[in-house]
């Protein structure tokens, strides 16, 4: 499948990265003595920035900070939506009533704007900046699972366990859970390209870190520093091609374990 | 043959998938004259709706078809798109069964009526409303939307349309499935009223062998595929000589023979899966009579020897093998 | 359709307007202790400009009469003044919302036109090559983040050949007469606008596609074949209506989505709308702005909501004329 060959490429290279490019090199100090916004040469195979540090290192290491985040926002967003989920669509009564509605309230919120308002308000750290990805996103894995759990309590075992005496918590993560993983794993993968893209888009307004310079934020840097009326294509193709590949692989891979877990799906 | 509207010969349908060819129809024949009814009867997965839907070639690509289907003396299987567009609903057409979504539902009635009567060019300013009169039904009806109709009204709306291009033939797939037992047998009177009236013939195709007694004039028990019986009407269900065709008419208790309901023999077992025929006779697992040479031989429809427009598939009967 | 149904439906809407204003309230003044810390107006405040400026963002009193004062002033559509412009925050958003509505107004349009007849084909000739190509081209389109399409279209259609402006709205220096200033405008619009429809195209076209699948395995379709009809009439009159009632819903909700502003294509080129003005706020960290600009997005979602359900129930004769 051609998704997860991708996203082997895109894993290694961010593994790779310290071997790649030196660290040192992201530092606004390092290309001092580098010709700003100079081609692609031998020395510098994706050219420099505005203030002469190496395209490719920034592309490089921004890999490792793009991936971790758009990771760490999605297993944020799946542990939350599962847990509501899980809970609104077993437990009846007010408690799921009144999960059924916090989920909805979310599905409705814009989740850029809500995801701007957090971002300033709690900060502008990468871990940061995954957390209020993962608090935007949430709302549709839980709607998933919820129906998913719907359907499951429906069936005799859950009867059979409760009569057993067993508790509602006992059966929602022994009996129930384990039939909603398969749809969360295959929503999991369809997550991260979201996640990854809401990242870029963040980056781009100016949110994370300075210092670890992830795709989004290159792009913001060769957007500010007017790259585009100068030409200078090398600072703002590759972070956009990467973006595209990355998401491109997720979604490739997403659709396949789809297909796998829900025949359903089989003949789309 | 003059008077023969339809006659269909060596029709072999088999349906090409992933997993391997499917044969739904294995060889049938099969002749209406002109005002006659012919019932085609059988249960799930025997073909039957399969035969019905082929005659307007209305099968999904993936479906194949062999032999030759004439109706009113033109080779349906051979027209090219235009011509068949013209036979379509004109030449026959084809009562559906109510109870799925076989009418659009964002569109009225009058319009669904209308549609089939413009599609064969001719102007229909009231036509719907007159065709919904005579099955029944206020004309003002026509503004509804399917919605909004009873499943009794819902045939009856598919048989005002059925009739809108004047067709020679009539195909009623299963037209009283899933209708109450009272409104059943008004549709049942209406199709019968209106076949007499405009002296169409009919392809009345149906699991409930009840349906067949009074409305048709030969019938033709399918199994797996083929036709294993048939012959006249009241013959055929009276006098069965097929072992399956027996066993079917045990099975359905006869109104106002309370001996019979309180002996039902049913005929044990399931249908073949069509993907997965047994060999020999197809019927030989769930008969009662079966021999070892019925497991190993197949055999074809023959003529009775005392009855020439009898003919039945099985050794037994009329001894002749494929 | 019956007035309880519509009033119905505008009480859940008004219903979750509320709770936006309150989880809006909460999200600002509980999540951040001393909004005053971000201010970073012209001058330093003095402790007494301070106190002025806290009575008046209504920062006095306790959580409960906060609250209280934050629902009248909301109703009154007062939302404070930018930390910025320091002019009134309702001001500058009306001030900015032609502009938005006019790049979104006109890129929505063209999405929905291209995305539901590409999908509508793509679907009903499932498999074909029309559907394959189409369907890796609006793949492609989906992974790739909106602005970097503004970047590429600036790059090439205005940087280098120059045939496009590079931002703005308008010629700085005016336009002659009417058809002058329409055609400057146009000018001015057509990247964003292009930008905008590629960015949102990918998934109108799989909404309408799957919409189109569903509709595929209908009977009346069978029903409308045996008739008499061409292909193309069983498609246009009978596939069709019914495969797009369910996408006119999520069109009109995408529609509400992005109302909130199209806010990194504004960014891109530099174009007066909502977006660029909360692109703006971000890093002026104007905090009575970006209050503001959530509670106008989320308040637009829920009025096309709101739209979406009623104009479906208008639409679809099965819920209009219930039995």
């Amino acid at each position: 499948m051609t998704g997860l060959v991708l996203l082997a490429l895109f894993g290694g290279i961010a593994l790779a990265a310290p071997l790649i490019a030196d660290r040192s090199e992201l530092l606004v100090e390092a290309g001092r003595y580098n010709a700003n916004l100079a081609r692609p040469s031998l020395k510098f195979l994706l050219g420099t920035d505005e203030v002469g540090r190496s395209v490719l290192a920034q592309l490089v290491w921004g890999a490792r900070v793009s991936l971790f985040i758009g990771l760490f926002a999605t297993c944020v967003a799946i542990v939350i939506g599962s847990t509501i989920g899980l809970a609104s669509g077993y437990m009846k009564g007010r408690i799921g009533t009144l999960l059924l509605a916090i989920d909805d309230f979310f599905l409705v919120i814009p989740f850029l704007p809500l995801a701007i308002v957090l971002a300033v308000l709690l900060g502008r750290s990468p871990l940061i900046m995954a957390f209020v990805i993962g608090l935007t996103s949430w709302a549709g894995v839980a709607r998933l699972v919820r129906a998913q759990v719907l359907s499951l309590s429906e069936r005799g075992y859950v009867d059979r366990a409760r009569s057993l005496g067993a508790s509602r918590r006992y059966i929602m993560v022994h009996h129930i859970l384990p039939g909603t993983m398969p749809i969360i794993i295959a929503n999991a993968t369809l997550v991260v390209p979201i996640a990854i893209l809401t990242e870029s888009t963040l980056s781009f307004l100016g949110f994370g870190d300075r210092l670890s310079p992830s795709w989004g934020r290159l792009l913001e840097g060769a957007q500010s520093s007017g790259s585009i009326t100068l030409n200078a294509w090398w600072y703002y193709l590759p972070p956009g091609l990467c973006i595209i590949g990355v998401v491109m692989a997720f979604t490739l891979f997403g659709r396949a374990l789809e297909r796998v877990f829900d025949p359903r799906l089989a003949g789309r | 043959m003059s008077g023969t509207l339809l006659q269909i010969r060596d029709l072999h349908i088999t349906y090409r998938s992933i997993d391997g060819d499917v044969p739904a129809v294995r060889g049938v024949d099969l002749d209406i004259a002109a005002g006659e009814t012919v019932g085609v009867a059988g249960e799930s997965g025997c073909g039957k709706s399969t035969i019905a839907t082929a005659l307007l070639r209305l099968l999904p690509s993936s479906a194949k078809v062999t032999g030759s289907i004439t109706l009113d003396g033109k080779d349906v299987l051979a027209l090219n798109p235009g011509q068949l567009r013209a036979v379509r609903w004109a030449g026959a057409s084809i009562v559906f069964q109510g109870a799925q979504h076989v009418l659009n539902p964002v569109h009225r009635i009058d319009r669904q009526i209308n549609e089939a009567i413009e599609a064969h060019g001719a102007a229909s300013e009231t036509k719907a409303g007159v065709l919904l009169e005579s099955v029944g039904l206020k004309a003002i009806r026509g503004n509804d939307y399917p919605h909004e109709l009873s499943g009794g009204q819902k045939q009856r709306v598919m048989i005002a349309m059925a009739l809108a291009c004047d067709p020679l033939l009539i195909i009623a797939d299963e037209p009283t499935t899933a209708l109450d037992v009272m409104v059943q047998a008004q549709i049942l009177d209406l199709l019968d009223e209106i076949k007499q009236e405009r002296g169409l013939s009919m392809l009345l195709i149906t699991h409930d062998l009840s349906v067949l007694t009074h409305n048709t004039d030969r019938v033709m028990m399918m199994y797996a595929g083929r036709i294993v019986e048939e012959g006249g009407a009241a013959e055929l269900m009276s006098g069965s000589r097929h072992p399956y065709t027996k066993a079917l008419v045990k099975s359905f208790p006869i109104i106002g023979d309370m001996a019979s309901r309180f002996n039902p023999t049913g005929l044990a077992g399931d249908p073949p899966d069509p993907a997965e025929l047994p060999s020999g006779c197809a019927f030989h697992p769930r008969c009662a009579i079966a021999t070892d040479e019925c497991r190993v031989t197949d055999v074809a429809l023959a003529a009775l020897a005392d009855d020439a427009s009898r003919r039945v598939a099985c050794i037994h009967v009329s001894g002749r093998l494929l | 359709m019956s007035i309880a149904f519509v009033l119905k439906k505008l009480l859940t809407a008004v219903q979750t307007l509320f709770a936006v204003v309150v989880f809006n309230f909460f999200l600002f003044r509980i999540v951040d202790r001393d909004p005053l810390a971000k201010y970073k107006g012209r001058t330093k405040l003095s402790p007494a400009q301070r106190d002025v400026m806290i009575e008046r963002m209504g920062l006095n009193g306790s959580k409960v009469e906060q609250f209280v004062a934050y629902v009248k002033s909301v109703v009154q559509l007062d939302l404070g003044r930018s930390f910025d412009s320091t002019r009134p925050v309702v001001r500058e958003i009306t001030d900015r919302l032609p502009a938005t509505l006019l790049l979104v107004g006109t890129s929505t349009l063209l999405t929905v036109v291209i995305g539901v007849a590409i999908g509508a084909r793509a679907g009903w000739k499932r498999g074909g090559r029309f559907d394959k190509v189409s369907t890796a081209s609006t793949m492609v389109l989906y992974s790739t983040p909106e602005f970097f399409f503004g970047m590429l279209l600036l790059a090439f259609l205005a940087g280098k050949t120059g045939w496009f402006p590079t931002g703005g709205l308008h010629e700085i220096g005016g336009s002659d007469g009417f058809f002058g200033s329409v055609l400057d405008t146009s000018r001015h619009l057509f990247l964003p606008v292009i930008t905008l429809t590629l960015g949102y195209l990918g998934s109108y076209v799989l909404i309408m596609r799957t919409s189109m699948l569903e509709t595929l395995s209908e009977d009346y379709l069978t029903t409308a074949r045996a008739k008499g009809l061409r292909d193309r009439d069983v498609m246009r009159r009978h596939a069709m209506p019914n495969a797009l009632l369910p996408s006119v819903s999520a069109i009109a909700i995408g529609f509400g989505f992005v109302v909130g502003g199209a806010i990194t294509t504004e960014t891109v080129f530099s174009y007066p709308g909502l977006g660029l003005a909360t692109s703006n706020a971000i890093s002026n960290t104007d905090l009575p702005m970006l209050q503001a600009l959530f509670l106008f997005s989320s308040a637009s979602v829920i009025l096309f909501n709101l739209a979406a359900d009623l104009l479906t129930a208008v639409i679809d004769p099965r819920i209009r004329r219930a039995r």
